[in-house]
């Protein structure tokens, strides 16, 4: 059966243009019930219209949104199972903290008592307890974001969309509330469907990612897989600091790529992919699984080794980089912990090698 | 540091700077209605206070008849133009083409009224005609006289010299209001009516009734448009002008003019001070509740 039971958001082939500019191309993909989602991608390509979509605050130019098995696309938002947080603006000035939070209920008609009760259980649960009779403007940023929240969560919808909730707050603020978010989620147990920019948000928070970049679902997958092992070069290059390699396949032995770097050559295995000798190439390590290593060191069979140019230290307190160059001029970073040493004993303009694990290169063919 | 108030002499220049303004754009005003409480009128050495000048005007059937047209044209120019005023801010919210957009709008605000009027005067009659041969053509004797000059025609005039005014004081109380929240509403399980009655509304109520109060005083003061399109009927500010022009200024006059400048000043001295009580209210309700917060 196509629509399972479990599966809370299902979109097909959604596309969304204004004119001829494109916001969205072809999207497909599904949510799981009760999963911490996250679309994660950079200013502009096109996950706020997405977002936007499922909610139904914008009809799309093509394609279907089956949220529960029921299709909705051509549903008006207060007749889907959603409701959103959206980044400000969007507490009504004009009604208290209780007001804000009730409205829902009291648009469902719900007894005065009971809308009060809920509103006070919810209150309490985003530790706003006392706060009822304020205005928006009489609270912070961050309680003004956990009244959005409990607006929508008391209405206990199944799915719950955020367009970039934390993006308003400071650093400090913006932490303890990706963990709150997280500790609601797991409370409540219903879907949520966040965007951001902010890739240690989507890190903090999400169970499942999303990768979008220019209207297009780039790829998907558990968060630990797409931080491990990501298929698509663009993924490898937004999440995590990684250092990328492009080269040309120069060779195919099985399942190991060699490819020709211009100056070296390093393989990788092709983990499924179709890879063809002459096709475009790329490998990415992660700057913590990188080496710094003498010119002259000692060299391992299940290492690779490139030749680079010492540049600089930069230490970020609990994590040191040291940035080197290659031969064709690319800067790569190399992060290790700190560990009191200023820098690895090498002066800038020193030359020296970088390896790292030959199972840590990750080989992308798109 | 010293700030603006802490020299009394400059505070006390500024208030005197702003009444003699408002005095000097209020005084003729101000003697218009002395001199409509005067039994002797305009230029009489003695003054005796007398109230019979507006018993006159208020007992004088043709005025009260004009009063009442002058009513009735007002407040449907407030039922039509401020409605078409919020919905055109509306419209240019959403539109991407904000310039010429307001351009359009208040393309009317730029023709000068004698033009407009008769302008309208002879499309008003050419249609008129075109309509009565249609009506003939096609044996509708109610459409022979559907655009003779009258009721409507005079409305439309208003309409289109009050819409300019409602659409811009609507929308600066709109600029404020950020339709995220319209879409939170939704979200919230509202549809576009209840998001908007409960929502939007409470938050650009100023604008609409202050759209309402700007179109009744324009609609009271309105005299070239009217006078050439009202067909069988009189404003009051028609029979001012034409008394005016035919007669001179009468005691009668000044009591007309009178009960013109206190209805404009009750309306928008009572909105003003509304706003004034509401605002201080509100700022006093938040200095209540505003012990220091613990951002969390």
């Amino acid at each position: 059966m196509a629509n399972m039971p479990n599966i809370a958001v299902e979109v097909t082939d959604l596309a969304k243009s204004y004119g001829s500019v494109v916001a969205l191309k072809s999207v497909s993909f599904r949510i799981d019930s009760g999963r911490y989602f996250v679309l994660l991608g950079p200013s502009g390509c096109g996950k706020t219209t997405l977002l936007r979509l499922i909610g139904g605050f914008i009809r799309p130019t093509r394609g279907r949104i089956l949220l529960h098995g029921r299709d909705v696309t051509d549903l008006p938002p207060n007749k889907r199972p959603t409701s959103m947080v959206f980044q400000s603006f969007a507490l009504f000035p004009h009604m208290t903290v209780t007001k804000n939070v009730g409205y829902g209920l009291r648009l469902r008609k719900l007894p005065t008592s009971e809308v009060l009760a809920r509103v006070d259980d919810m209150l309490d649960m985003v530790g706003l307890e006392g706060l009822g009779d304020r205005l928006p403007h009489e609270l912070s940023g961050g309680q003004q974001q956990r009244v959005q929240l409990a607006r929508s969560l008391v209405l206990e919808t199944d799915i719950l969309l955020l367009d970039e909730p934390l993006a308003a707050l400071d650093a400090k603020l913006h932490k303890s509330m990706c963990i709150e978010l997280k500790r609601i989620q797991e409370k409540v147990g219903i879907t949520f469907v966040h965007v951001t920019h902010n890739q240690e948000e989507a890190m903090t928070v999400a169970d499942d990612l999303a990768i979008i970049d220019n209207g297009e679902l780039v790829e998907t997958g558990r968060t630990i897989d797409l931080y491990e092992n990501p298929l698509r070069r663009f993924t490898a290059d937004f999440i995590g600091e990684n250092n990328i390699f492009d080269g040309r396949v120069s060779r195919i032995d099985g399942v190991e790529a060699t490819i020709d770097l211009g100056y070296d050559t390093v393989t990788a295995n092709s983990r499924g992919q179709a890879v063809r000798v002459g096709d475009d190439a790329s490998i990415s390590v992660r700057s913590e699984r990188l080496r710094i290593y003498d010119r002259d060191g000692k060299v391992e069979d299940s290492f690779h080794y490139l030749p680079a140019t010492h540049m600089e230290t930069v230490y970020l307190g609990l994590t040191t980089s040291e940035i080197v160059t290659l031969p064709d001029g690319k800067e790569v970073v190399v992060r290790r912990l700190s560990d009191g040493v200023e820098n690895a004993g090498f002066s800038r303009g020193a030359v020296i090698r970088i390896g790292w694990r030959k199972a840590d290169g990750r080989l992308h063919t798109s | 540091m010293r700030d603006d108030y802490s020299s009394k002499l400059g505070y006390g220049l500024k208030w005197a700077y702003l009444l003699s303004i408002v005095g000097a754009l209020l005084a003729p005003v101000f003697h218009i209605v002395y001199i409509s409480f005067n039994e002797h009128g305009f230029s009489a050495r003695i003054y005796e206070f007398t109230t019979d000048w507006y018993r006159v005007v208020l007992g004088d059937i043709m005025l009260v008849a004009s009063l009442k047209w002058t009513f009735y044209l007002a407040l449907s120019a407030v039922l039509t133009a401020v409605p078409m005023g919020l919905l055109a801010a509306k419209l240019y919210k959403r539109t991407q083409h904000k310039v010429a957009f307001v351009t359009l709008m208040l393309a009317p605000l730029f023709v000068p009224a004698d033009i407009m009027a008769s302008s309208l005067l002879v499309f008003f009659r050419n249609a008129n005609g075109v309509f009565e041969l249609l009506g003939e053509a096609l044996g509708w004797e109610w459409l022979t006289h559907w655009f003779e000059l009258g009721f409507l025609t005079a409305l439309i005039g208003q309409i289109l010299y009050t819409l300019p005014y409602a659409f811009v004081i609507i929308l600066i109380t709109m600029s404020r209001y950020h339709p995220q929240q319209t879409e939170a509403a939704r979200g919230c399980g509202a549809t576009g009516w209840q998001a908007f009655c409960q929502v939007e509304f409470p938050q650009i109520r100023a604008g609409v009734f202050s759209a309402c109060a700007f179109v009744v005083i324009l609609s009271f003061n309105e005299a070239t448009r009217t006078a050439l399109l009202k067909g069988g009927f009189d404003t009051f500010a028609n029979v001012l002008v034409s008394q005016m022009l035919n007669v001179g200024m009468s005691g009668e006059s000044y009591a007309m003019a009178g009960i013109m400048s206190i209805v404009a000043i009750t309306v928008i001295g009572g909105f003003l001070i509304y706003t004034l009580i509401q605002s201080g209210r509100l700022e006093r309700v938040a200095r209540a509740k505003a012990d220091p917060l613990m951002s969390s």
